[in-house]
């Protein structure tokens, strides 16, 4: 067994990628990662490979996609698919291969075209799984945390779209984030309605993109930069509202399970985190997400964000990079994306979003499956060795 | 959309029939399931239990943004069903709303289901319930 490292990381700018394809947005997160590794890495140096996607687009649903757009032939390549925590998953996949001593050079990619099927997304959210779904859509199954949230706590409407305020404004700072405007809490507010009580600004874009990441062995990290970022922890646990657990109305406590699992694994708790990249596809979704991690006490993530903790300048800074509500969320690429966001952050290389001088990350994908009623949610947690 | 996969719950469905585990009380609705989400016993006896055809609103939300052929806006809630019995846990189940005004809804709002067509399959119309605030409450 050995401690894996995170070493490396390619990024592309987010956005409405319509003219380029699957392989394109590979490839040039497979190129930027090559050309990222700080002392370099050869292509034959890579062992295996962990490939994030849902493929909405339908490109073609193996590991070889990756082989397509890498060349990395003779290579075993994993196609991961575990909902909106797709690419949190592939990365936890490629951790724990490492870990194992079963892989010594990993590669993590992820990536999505989300602009070419939206409208076959909807649809196939909203009717294919109305029976059992009842017509429930993903604003739909966060907003109804939100309704029980301001109704069982003393969270308010404001405090909910301060969260978007937040994050655009740092989105504006991030050089790839997909929407770069700042907006006020009236915007937000008086943005259309799109599934009470979540309006237009709570929502996170409709975007294209992709990510990768190198993750390797204690041993052979140096051999690619001298300043490799260790993985402690990580978590993965599912759970759905309909078991009847009161606090799965306000809260995912799937979160908590993954987190808990994470924070155990890497002897930390929710004090030690300095910086954290969370799943904020709605506004409200980051709201619970703080309680969920154990950043505040459940119910008062709205004080939290009042009080100014998660701001950029605040003592437990959330979303440096301006979230998925204005960087996107191309599915299979978020949660590499938020690897790759934390990297920079613990090497201290996130520019205009910095924070101060941060020794350990973490990041947070949570995803809905199974008719909207159940949910995934994936939790690792970076540190500087 | 294939016909089987709305007849396999259609007999708990209209007839609002849950299933509940002798080992912790959870309630399955509409599914029948050998496996408890709960506490995961497998296999797990799981009882029949005739719920209430009223139950209470836990959250909503009203959707303004669907496929063309649903009409909006469109509340849709988790309702909690209790047993006839008044005995044991209530079932937890997403209820589509009808014939309710939006100001009638909130947590906590009593609502009974209806059986109405809730969508139609190409040509066959699909039964399920749907729920409203009950008339004679109504201002
Ligand atoms: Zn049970």
């Amino acid at each position: 067994m050995t401690e894996p490292h995170v070493v490396g990381a390619g990024m592309i700018d987010f956005g409405e990628l319509y003219e380029q394809s699957f392989d394109d947005l590979l490839e040039s997160a497979y190129l930027s990662l090559l050309e990222n590794v700080d002392k370099g890495v050869d292509p034959s140096d890579i062992d295996a490979a962990w490939y994030g996607t849902i493929d909405i687009a339908n490109e073609g649903s193996s590991g070889s996609a990756v082989a397509h757009a890498t060349g990395l032939f003779e290579t075993p390549i994993t196609r991961v698919e575990n909902a909106c925590a797709t690419g949190s998953d592939a990365f936890r996949n490629a951790a724990q291969a490492v870990k194992a001593g079963d892989a010594e050079v990993a590669l993590v990619i992820g990536a999505e075209k989300m602009t070419d099927s939206t409208e076959g997304l909807i649809a196939s959210a909203a009717l294919e799984r109305l029976w059992r779904g009842r017509g429930v859509t993903m604003p739909a199954y966060f907003g109804m945390r939100a309704t029980r949230h301001l109704e069982e706590y003393e969270t308010t409407r404001e405090q909910i779209a301060e969260i978007s305020v937040k994050n655009h404004e740092n989105g504006t700072k991030y050089p790839h984030a997909h929407q770069q405007f700042e907006c006020s809490v009236e915007d937000v507010k008086e943005s259309p309605t799109v599934s009470y009580p979540l309006n237009l600004y709570d929502c996170c874009p409709v975007t294209d993109g992709a990510c990768a990441v190198l993750v390797t062995s204690e041993d052979r990290a140096r051999e690619f930069t001298d300043d490799p970022i260790r993985v402690a922890g990580y978590g993965l646990a599912s759970d759905t509202f309909q078991r009847g657990a009161p606090e799965a109305l306000t809260n995912f406590p799937a979160t908590r399970q993954a987190s808990s699992q994470a924070y155990e694994r890497a002897g930390l708790g929710p004090e030690d985190v300095d910086v954290a990249e969370v799943h904020d596809c709605f506004s409200i979704t980051e709201l619970i997400t703080y309680e969920d991690l154990g950043f505040c006490e459940e119910g008062k993530g709205g004080q939290f964000v009042d009080e100014g903790h998660p701001h950029l300048d605040g003592d437990k800074p959330v979303n440096p990079s301006g979230g998925l509500l204005s960087k996107g969320h191309p599915i299979g690429a978020t949660g590499v994306a938020q690897i790759a966001e934390i990297f920079e952050q613990l090497r201290g290389e996130a520019g205009a979003v910095q924070v101060d001088a941060p020794e350990v990350g973490l990041q947070h994908n949570i995803g809905i499956g199974r008719n909207a009623t159940g949910a995934v949610s994936c939790v690792n947690i970076m540190e500087r060795p | 959309m294939s016909g089987p996969r709305y007849d396999r719950t259609k007999r708990q469905d209209q007839r609002l029939i849950g299933f509940e585990c002798q080992a912790c009380g959870w309630v399955s609705f509409p599914e029948e399931k050998r496996t408890c989400k709960r506490c995961g016993d497998a296999p797990a006896e799981m009882e029949e239990v005739q719920l209430q055809e009223r139950g209470e609103i836990q959250t909503f939300v009203v959707q303004q943004y669907l496929p063309d052929d649903i009409e909006t806006p469109q509340p849709v809630a988790i309702v909690d069903l209790p047993q006839e019995d008044g005995d044991g846990e209530p079932a937890r189940a997403y209820g589509l709303l009808t014939e309710t005004d939006l100001e009638e809804i909130d947590v906590g709002t009593e609502v009974v289901a209806r059986f109405r067509e809730l969508f139609s399959d190409g040509e066959r119309p699909i039964d399920s319930f749907k729920f409203s605030v009950p008339r004679e409450e109504k201002a």
